[in-house]
């Protein structure tokens, strides 16, 4: 076979599989399991009726999504307000091209043995492609609040802008110390350092805790949610919309949610590789594939679980902690990290 | 027709298209995104020029971030429409024209001496995505701290003071 054809199938059945994963088996499923977590953090059943241990539920949301009445306010921006939900969720899912979810899985076709990396596009300005990213996401929440012509999700949306560009800093910061140490800005290259050294987030610890809390705000949880904060701003951005236009800002927070915690394990916590395994062939690929889900989903737990342990932030508490602690701590993470890499040559 | 041909004329037109959008609209937000969809057309055509990572600055520093503050800023003061359309008098509109035309004859003029471009497009674009050899980063950094150090730090220096600045004279309004 051609080999830029088989490049491109290859290249297709990965962006099908990682979408499919990604879209129809997890973001449904995810609602439910913050759901059931919410429960079970509060002591209470939750929702247990739709199937067995309700696992049908997320089939039943996604229903009454569809069939509720799509409101339009008269006096929103027509356009923007039905873009804005879009904006927010296609960052989210293209974010997942530079992740490396996997090593690698060897094919044989026709006698010829093909290495199919388990990478939608290794672009040399990996980490630097996710953050252009994520940080065009915000537009979604922005223009929801403005396109609404309406106070509280107009306070959403002031909020969210200022709350973004505080913590982006930080957490780009953060990041650069991880690049720094690993020499490359791919993220397989991130990986591999991993394989050879200690993960990222023991050396680098701190700079680990500033990147973990800053996803936080970053995806818009609680204990940052000031763009929603149900209880002052009644919904914040998305207190116009309805059906589903709202199940679409809904997924895009799952989405995100995804994202940020498959890019936290891969760039703190080995990615797919296990200290002491040699992922190779076949099964090791499959396997690789396992690992990174699993550490993936401890990190989307983390996540539900400190949703419904902390209360939220008020606003100026926020930007303190954004401009005041984080951003001198990754600066200071980021000098320890150009000491470590000096002292050991750069191999420590 | 070669697809980077394609891309490059797709991009292009979505750069111009979307800088005359904001000039033209008269809502202060919606031009605010047409200038996101401006820098992120010209992104595109800094990965077609084999330049992937002044792709990323760009929209991570512009996009994402500049034009955020831009927002939140219009947002803040709720600019509508009606405060958006100012008086427009017969001398700015005279001194405008010709500082388009000024700006307009040193670009081409800078472009039609530089000729053609050093390396041909179609080579520069096959050698980014396959290879994923981050040659460009370390030599970027390797000249900003030899030769080009010292317009480097007279940069930063610059950006420090507009910062210490901006600072001042907001506190002296408030106190």
């Amino acid at each position: 076979m051609d080999p830029l054809l088989f490049d491109a199938i290859a290249a297709i059945a990965k962006i099908l599989f990682v979408w499919a994963v990604v879209l129809a088996a997890l973001l449904p499923n995810l609602v439910l399991l913050e759901r059931r977590g919410a429960a079970l953090i509060q002591d209470r059943p939750g929702p247990n009726r739709v199937g067995p241990f309700g696992l049908f539920q997320a089939l039943a949301d996604v229903v009454k999504m569809f069939m509720k009445e799509d409101m339009v306010p008269i006096y929103a921006d027509r356009l923007l307000y039905n873009l804005a939900p879009l904006i927010m969720m296609i960052p989210a899912l293209t974010t997942f091209a530079v992740i490396p979810f996997g090593s690698q899985i060897p094919l044989t076709i026709g006698g010829v043995t093909h290495t199919i990396p388990l990478i939608i596009a290794d672009v040399n300005v990996g980490i630097l492609y996710v953050f252009a990213l994520t940080s065009l996401g915000v537009y979604g929440i922005v223009l929801a609040g403005w396109s609404s012509n309406d106070k509280f999700s107009l306070m959403g949306g002031i909020r969210s802008s200022a709350q973004i560009i505080s913590y982006e800093l930080a957490m780009g910061i953060a990041a650069t110390g991880v690049f720094l140490a690993a020499g490359s800005l791919r993220l397989p290259a991130v990986v591999e350092y991993q394989q050879t050294h200690l993960w990222n987030c023991i050396p680098q610890l701190l700079g680990c805790i500033i990147f973990v809390v800053s996803a936080f705000a970053e995806t818009n949880r609680l204990p940052f949610d000031l763009a929603e904060a149900e209880a002052e701003l009644v919904a914040g951005f998305h207190t116009e919309y309805s059906a589903f236009k709202f199940g679409m800002f809904f997924m895009g927070e799952y989405a995100n949610l995804v994202a940020a915690s498959a890019l936290i394990v891969t760039l703190y916590f080995g990615g797919w590789s296990l200290p002491g395994l040699a992922l190779t062939g076949l099964w090791g690929g499959i396997a690789s594939i396992g690992i990174f889900a699993v550490k993936t989903f401890c990190f989307i737990w983390l996540f539900i679980w400190v949703r419904w342990t902390l209360p939220r932030f008020r606003y100026d508490q926020l930007m303190a902690l954004g401009w005041k602690a984080f951003l001198p701590l990754s600066l200071l993470n980021l000098l320890w990290t150009g000491w470590l890499v000096l002292a050991g040559g750069g191999k420590f | 027709m070669n697809g980077e041909l394609l891309v490059f004329a797709a991009a292009s037109a979505v750069a111009i298209v979307s800088a005359l959008a904001m000039l033209f609209q008269k809502t202060p937000v919606k031009s605010v995104l047409s200038l996101v969809v401006t820098f992120f057309a010209l992104a595109v055509l800094s990965v077609l020029l084999a330049a992937p990572f002044v792709a990323a600055l760009q929209v991570i520093v512009y996009a994402g971030a500049i034009l955020v503050l831009f927002l939140f800023v219009i947002m803040l003061l709720n600019l509508t429409q009606e405060a958006a359309e100012r008086e427009t008098r017969v001398v700015h509109r005279f001194l405008s024209a010709v500082s388009v035309l000024a700006l307009g004859g040193i670009l081409v003029g800078v472009t039609w001496r530089s000729g053609a471009p050093p390396v041909p497009v179609s080579a520069s674009l096959n050698a980014i995505p396959a290879t994923g050899v981050d040659g460009e980063i370390p030599m970027l950094g390797r000249l900003l701290f030899t030769d080009y150090l010292l317009p480097f730090e007279a940069l930063s220096v610059l950006l420090l003071l507009a910062v210490v600045g901006a600072l001042l004279l907001s506190k002296r309004r408030f106190e």
